[in-house]
């Protein structure tokens, strides 16, 4: 797959290798990341928060308001991912972005990194660093010493500002050396990347959403639990991929994301109301 | 009780907007604990309370951005009305609960409100402005200050036992269905994500990512190297559009 496919590279676009990141704009995007969730919602979670992190690669990279209108565009799909764990992405994703990669190419690997990266984040952040630091800590105040909360603070934020700072150069020097490789086929890039980013999101529906019904039938003086003894019969999670392509198709079909939303708050109240949820 | 209050509310927004930005975690009720004794003048039980919330609240943590009861209300509260009624610490914890449950409820619907926001956005991309996309995303800061800052200002303010037995009284199915829908809702965002990933030719691998997950105990980083297995094999297979004569077409 070497020399032979250089013909076919897709970059059209003038001077795709030049560099114009600096260590200025990867510190920026760093600092940014604090605000991920500052616009969180549940029609595309942290989209809002990632393009405000990414705006400093981005205004540099695309200097044509046509070309960064695409960009921004593109950076405002779904996204969600651990938010100390977000700056390796935010550095490869500016990589792939200075090079002129592909959008598809990008997309897979933004979605890619960020279902593996989310469970990495809650496992070491959520269920190692918290626990450890702040139970530490909380022994400490036990004793009525103001120490706890202060020694929690600081080893929580040390090794949380390492993560975070750390993450993003990181990622962006994999990135730039990975890139070198990605140049021979980006077609090629781009379907690997699609496989990754599609059962990754195949693995999240299963984990993620979380859909099962409490209804009962009574049969006598026993009672037939729908969920355990007849859907998890037939599939586990079968009620989540049931809704998640209902969703799809809904979408497809022109509904708008909000109002995909608000049926589904509509629905769960109603459900816990009449106790089938 | 003004001031106590006032500055409890300023505490509470600041630990609101620290909760999902920033994330020093001194919305946590270990350090909230510290806060609320200084604001109250009681700074042992202010410790002892807040320790005690912050075991309570050890396994509550957000996996996969799943809002668990809301920590920053259960400390703030908690903490102060165990000390204005002058109980013990660990009382804190049963005041605590009630409001932090009501208030996950009303996070989810906060989040639900805030969706109209991202196509502002849009259309904001679309000119390219992003002095403008990066205003509407932070002003999301404000609206959570101001959001805690109310619900711990109006208890306090008003009344504390008042308050609880309000909270109490809310209907539990519509809290609990607040939270149905919470877990629910990340199907709209994946869905979302299928309409500009998924074509006829991947179809496969999505099954398979949910087949896998669904019948094993995979972690989704362990999923991902078995992604990139299947990926790697079907680059150097050669099996890419690339090749001519094997029609894209889809």
């Amino acid at each position: 797959m070497a020399s032979e496919d250089q013909a076919l590279n897709r970059n059209g676009e003038a001077g795709p290798q030049e560099k114009v990141l600096s260590r200025r704009d990867l510190w920026a995007m760093a600092f940014r990341s604090f605000f991920l969730q500052s616009s969180f919602n549940y029609e595309r979670m942290q989209a809002g928060g990632w393009l405000y992190s990414l705006m400093p690669a981005l205004k540099k990279i695309y200097r044509e308001p046509k070309e960064l209108a695409a960009a921004m565009k593109r950076h405002l799909e779904f996204f969600n991912t651990h938010p100390f764990l977000v700056t390796p992405i935010l550095g490869i994703v500016a990589a792939m972005e200075e090079s002129r990669e592909k959008p598809d190419t990008i997309r897979g690997i933004k979605v890619g990194m960020m279902g593996p990266l989310g469970g990495v984040g809650d496992a070491v952040a959520w269920l190692t660093l918290l626990p450890i630091t702040a139970g530490i800590g909380a022994a400490i105040a036990m004793e009525g010493s103001f120490a706890g909360p202060i020694f929690f603070l600081l080893t929580f934020n040390a090794i949380h500002f390492v993560l975070r700072f750390g993450g993003v150069f990181y990622g962006y020097n994999a990135g730039v050396r990975a890139i070198h490789k990605l140049k021979t086929g980006t077609q090629a890039i781009s379907r690997a990347a699609s496989i990754v980013g599609l059962m990754v999101v195949g693995g999240m529906i299963a984990s993620y959403v979380k859909l099962s019904t409490s209804a009962k039938v009574p049969i006598g003086k026993d009672a037939f639990d729908i969920q355990k003894e007849l859907l998890d019969k037939i599939m586990p999670n079968l009620l989540p991929l049931a809704y998640t392509l209902l969703m799809y198709f809904l979408l497809r079909k022109g509904y708008s994301p909000l109002k995909l939303i608000v049926i589904t708050v509509f629905l769960s109240v109603v459900g816990k109301y009449f106790g089938v949820l | 009780m003004l001031i106590e209050a006032i500055l409890l509310a300023l505490w509470a927004g600041i630990a609101g907007i620290d909760q999902f930005n920033v994330l020093t975690h001194l919305h946590r009720p270990i350090v909230t604990g510290l806060v609320v004794g200084l604001i109250l003048g009681d700074v042992k039980t202010g410790l002892l309370a807040g320790a005690t919330l912050e075991f309570v609240w050890m396994g509550m943590v957000p996996l996969a951005g799943a809002q668990p009861p809301n920590v920053v209300i259960g400390g703030v509260m908690g903490t102060a009305f165990a000390i204005l009624l002058d109980q013990d610490p660990k009382v804190a914890v049963s005041i605590a609960v009630p409001f932090a449950v009501a208030v996950q409820g009303a996070i989810t619907l906060l989040f639900t409100i805030y969706s109209p926001v991202m196509h502002k956005m849009d259309s904001c991309a679309e000119n390219s402005r992003h002095r403008a996309t990066d205003l509407l995303n932070l002003s999301g800061m404000a609206v959570l200050f101001l959001f805690n800052a109310i619900i711990t200002f109006l208890p306090i303010y008003y009344g504390v036992e008042t308050a609880k037995s309000l909270v109490e009284s809310l209907p539990s199915w519509l809290m609990d269905g607040l939270t149905v829908a919470g877990g629910i809702m990340p199907a709209i965002g994946f869905a979302m994500l299928l309409t500009v990933l998924l074509k006829k030719e991947y179809i496969a691998f999505l099954l398979a990512g949910f087949a896998i997950v669904t019948y094993s105990d995979i972690s989704l980083l362990g999923l991902a190297i078995l992604a990139l297995a299947f990926a790697l094999y079907d680059y150097y297979r050669g099996e890419s559009p690339l090749k001519e004569g094997k029609k894209g077409g889809i």
